[in-house]
């Protein structure tokens, strides 16, 4: 029983991580239409940035903030690459923002080496129905929340939110009514690098964060924001926690190195089916 | 209220607009005629400051809205939403006047824009362009795609905004009939060019006109 | 696009490449072979995007199931040349039993796909004891055909400039078959082209396999090559190479696939000579060639849409256009066509100078 508890918990904190980076690639597409694939190097930089500052001293609240902004501003510069240029459409900025990541890889190892890093986040642990709960992942939980909250309030209920929104659905008419479609695009991007910070600053001291482990991150990030229909960032949580939890129970009571493959199969098998009702729509609006 | 000189406007190789020259007095109620591809569209993307201008002078005495073809709504949004939308430039965005206006689009304030019909769809949209508290009013294609009575009716208002705020319009129509029997003056474009002009009385029996744009004579709005 | 200068192009490229392998000496011959291979693979992928209009971020996968068929086929006692025929075959099974429901996605869900295949098959050849594991596949046999083993590196220079010819020959006779101009069709519009009468999946499922099958071929020969495999081989950054190459020479064209590779292996791979030289960190190598591979891709996705081939092709046909113009308006310099800098040159241009390959 208490392994099973003790997998659930790591599977919710790892779930929660999935879910903060797929936020950042929903927020993306919902104010571009732009897939992000860099979006797992936000959380790299991040939480390297964070492990460097720790080291050189700045005190813990301020290092992951400034880190969390670090990932903002390369969010801001991805997207001013990805759509910057007048008449890039969605399809060439996916590919543009897949050369922005390798980038930050090159960019990753020069500054940081290629060795894995971490950083002790929350020392300590508590007890729980007798497992034992390390204090960070109380801690990756309630932020997730507390983010996905303001987010779904930004969206559904301030006026730059829906600005935003009016981006991505029709441009040529948000142009019209005077927003400024490229700001906007930049305010997107910032604000899903600031998202991938938060997962990168509070994953790392789970997990040693490495150049590579941005791709493991992003996949499965990107499947909960496929299994949220890049929507509502709400799902995306659900999504991040069924695939972390599930990862984790595979983890725990099979082979480690089925989890990642398993995720993908669900994911994929949740797109397919996604895909194959809108055909059968689309098989039934025209008869 | 509007002054065109010899507006040139390209699509990289090819001229959309050629030496288009062109002006709306405040008040004036003015139609822009023309088939598909005569460069409407391109005339007022050039007002609002959508597509560049290679050669000539655009003047507006005021505020400009422009409502787009097609009606181009965010669908993901309410109707409410939409209609603050068009108030972005400015600091008041409540569009309670709207809902009295347009006493219709009052009760589907919180419907999603996309699962309006055509013709409320067009109220919309219209209502969102009148939320920027324009002098000018542009509309491209109000017709089309919609009933006659239902454009009878948005006629109807807009004449109404017309006599009361001295709204200036500008209606931008493939229909010739519904431009001449709600404006004053009109134009006629034909691939970039303004090849005739004058008052909707005139336009309406010049055979030219009718052939090309009227099936039979246009009857005045009772 | 006369078909002289097509297969005049290809004899002049089989020339090259043997001229190539037989003189070059033994170092150079190693990133022959490994070119060649490379350009093999890129040719299906740029066809795959370019033509078919589909993304695919797992190709690498389809190399690594010709190696591992080719290479495990072999080792169980199967005759090479037998091993090395069922490589294109099993990617290309592999492609069409996974493409049938994969293709009902689009755009970046397909990409998704693609990425998540590529990795779903390293974990199976990571776990699979017949693969040989996470340690690998060894002691593939040398390839033996028709009598003759091939020991050599020249040998496998040879034999990978034979795939990479074949593979160019069948994809220049498929672009301009029937079933190839449907698919042009199909890249620039699905509903046109489903209304013309066009079985849309059955060709988009073709185009896949038979793109998979190229990169399952040169998969067999690198198995027979190396002698040994791993899934440390194929990372995913494999296929993420093969797009910068198709995207730099040119999406949808042979010839740009087979000038992208070039250009871009050479270029990393003399990146790499600089970075591993002495006084260089340990980690310069992979900075190296992860920036230039970035810096690549973006630039040709933004700058350079269709790739350096299109910017050969539309100045060769601004050089044809201005001699024209000369000739008849006796003297004067302005050429009528001036095409933006987006827009390709009209297609009869194109095709008299540059219609070599497709």
């Amino acid at each position: 029983m208490s392994a099973f508890l003790s997998y659930l918990i790591h599977g919710i904190s790892l779930g929660c991580g999935f879910a903060l980076v797929a936020s950042g690639i929903i927020i993306i597409y919902r104010v571009t239409r732009v897939v992000n694939l860099a979006q797992g190097m936000f959380a790299v930089v991040a939480g390297f940035s964070a492990a460097s500052l720790l080291d050189i001293g700045l005190p813990h609240v301020l290092a992951e903030s400034v880190a969390i902004g670090a990932a903002a501003a390369v969010g801001v510069l991805t997207g001013y690459v990805a759509v910057g240029k007048r008449g890039t459409n969605p399809q060439a900025s996916l590919i543009v923002t897949l050369g922005v990541g390798i980038f930050c890889y090159a960019f990753e190892v020069l500054i940081w080496g290629d060795q894995p890093r971490s950083f002790a986040g929350l020392a300590g642990s508590y007890e729980f129905f007798g497992v034992d709960v390390p204090k960070q992942y109380l801690l990756v939980t309630p932020i997730t929340v507390l983010v996905f909250v303001a987010l779904e309030l930004f969206f559904e209920r301030t006026y730059a939110g829906k600005a935003m929104t009016a981006c991505a659905s029709n441009p040529y008419a948000a142009a019209l009514q005077g927003i400024g479609v490229l700001r906007m695009s930049l305010y997107g991007f910032g604000l899903g690098g600031a998202l991938g910070g938060v997962a990168g600053v509070l994953l790392t001291p789970l997990h040693p964060i490495s150049y590579d482990s941005d791709v493991s991150l992003f996949v499965n990030g990107f499947a909960a924001a496929i299994l949220a229909g890049l929507k509502r960032p709400v799902l995306a949580l659900a999504g991040g926690l069924l695939l972390g939890v599930a990862e984790s129970m595979v983890a725990g009571y099979s082979k480690a190195s089925y989890q990642s493959a398993l995720a993908l199969l669900l994911t994929l098998a949740i797109l397919l089916v996604q895909a194959m009702r809108r055909e059968t729509l689309h098989a039934v609006e025209e008869s | 209220m509007i002054r065109v000189e010899d507006l040139i406007v390209r699509y990289g190789a090819a001229t959309a607009l050629d030496g288009v020259s062109l002006s709306v007095a405040r008040g004036e109620k003015v139609a822009l005629i023309g088939a598909n591809g005569a460069g409407k569209s391109t005339l007022l993307n050039a007002l609002s400051g959508m597509v560049p201008k290679a050669a000539g002078t655009i003047r507006l005495g005021g505020r400009f809205a422009h409502v787009p073809e097609g009606r181009q709504l965010f669908f993901d949004l309410t109707v409410d939403d939409n209609l603050r939308l068009g108030a972005f430039r400015l600091r008041e965005r409540n569009p309670a006047w709207i809902y009295e206006f347009l006493p219709e689009l009052g009760r589907l304030r919180r419907q999603k824009a996309g699962s309006l019909s055509g013709g409320q769809q067009q109220m919309v949209a219209l209502g969102r362009g009148l939320m920027a508290e324009p002098d000018v009013l542009a509309i491209d294609e109000m017709s089309l795609g919609l009933a006659p009575i239902i454009v009878q009716r948005l006629a109807e208002r807009l004449s109404e905004l017309n006599r009361q705020r001295g709204l200036t319009l500008l209606l931008v129509e493939q229909s010739a009939r519904v431009a001449l029997s709600l404006c004053d003056r009109a134009y006629v474009l034909e691939t970039g060019r303004i090849v005739t002009q004058g008052s909707a009385a005139q336009l309406s029996d010049s055979p030219f006109v009718v052939a090309a744009y009227l099936g039979s004579p246009v009857q005045e709005a009772s | 696009m006369s078909f002289d200068s097509r297969s005049a192009t290809i004899v002049a490229l089989a020339a090259a490449g043997v001229l190539a392998a037989a003189l070059l000496e033994e170092s150079a011959l190693a990133v022959y072979v490994l070119l060649a291979l490379t350009a093999t693979v890129t040719v299906g992928v740029s066809l795959l995007m370019g033509h078919a209009g589909q993304v695919s971020l797992g190709h690498g996968a389809f190399y690594a199931c010709g190696a591992y068929a080719a290479g495990v086929l072999s080792t169980h006692g199967c005759p090479t040349w037998l091993g090395l025929l069922s490589a294109p075959f099993a990617a290309a099974a592999v492609a069409t039993i996974v493409g049938v429901p994969l293709l009902i996605l689009r755009g970046h869900h397909l990409a998704f796909a693609t990425l998540a295949l590529h990795l779903i098959f390293l974990s199976l050849i990571s776990e699979l004891s017949i693969t040989g594991g996470d340690v690998g596949l060894q002691g593939i046999p040398r390839l033996s055909l028709a009598g003759i083993t091939l020991t050599s590196v020249r040998s496998y220079a040879y034999l990978s400039c034979t795939a990479l010819l074949l593979v160019v020959v069948v994809a220049q006779n498929i672009l301009s078959s029937r079933p190839g101009r449907a698919l042009r069709a199909l890249s620039s519009s699905e509903v046109a082209a489903a209304s013309s009468g066009v079985a849309v999946g059955y060709y988009k499922l073709a185009m896949f396999a038979l793109s998979a099958s190229f990169a399952g071929l040169a998969g067999g020969v690198y198995a027979f090559y190396m002698g040994y495999l791993s899934p440390g081989s194929f990372p995913v950054m494999l296929s993420i190479e093969y797009i910068v190459m198709a995207a730099v020479g040119g999406l949808g064209k042979v010839s740009g696939a087979v000038l992208g590779s070039a250009l871009v292996f050479l270029l990393v791979h003399g990146l790499s000579r600089v970075a591993t030289a002495s006084g260089m960190p340990s980690t310069a190598p992979i900075i190296l060639s992860y920036a230039v591979y970035a810096l690549l891709l973006v630039s040709a996705v933004l700058f350079l849409p269709s790739g350096l081939v299109g910017l050969a092709a539309r100045a060769a046909a601004r050089v044809r256009a201005r001699a024209r113009a000369r000739h008849s308006n006796g003297g004067q310099a302005e050429t009528p066509l001036a095409a933006g800098p987006d827009q390709p040159a009209a297609p009869e241009q194109v095709a008299s100078k540059h219609g070599s390959f497709s």
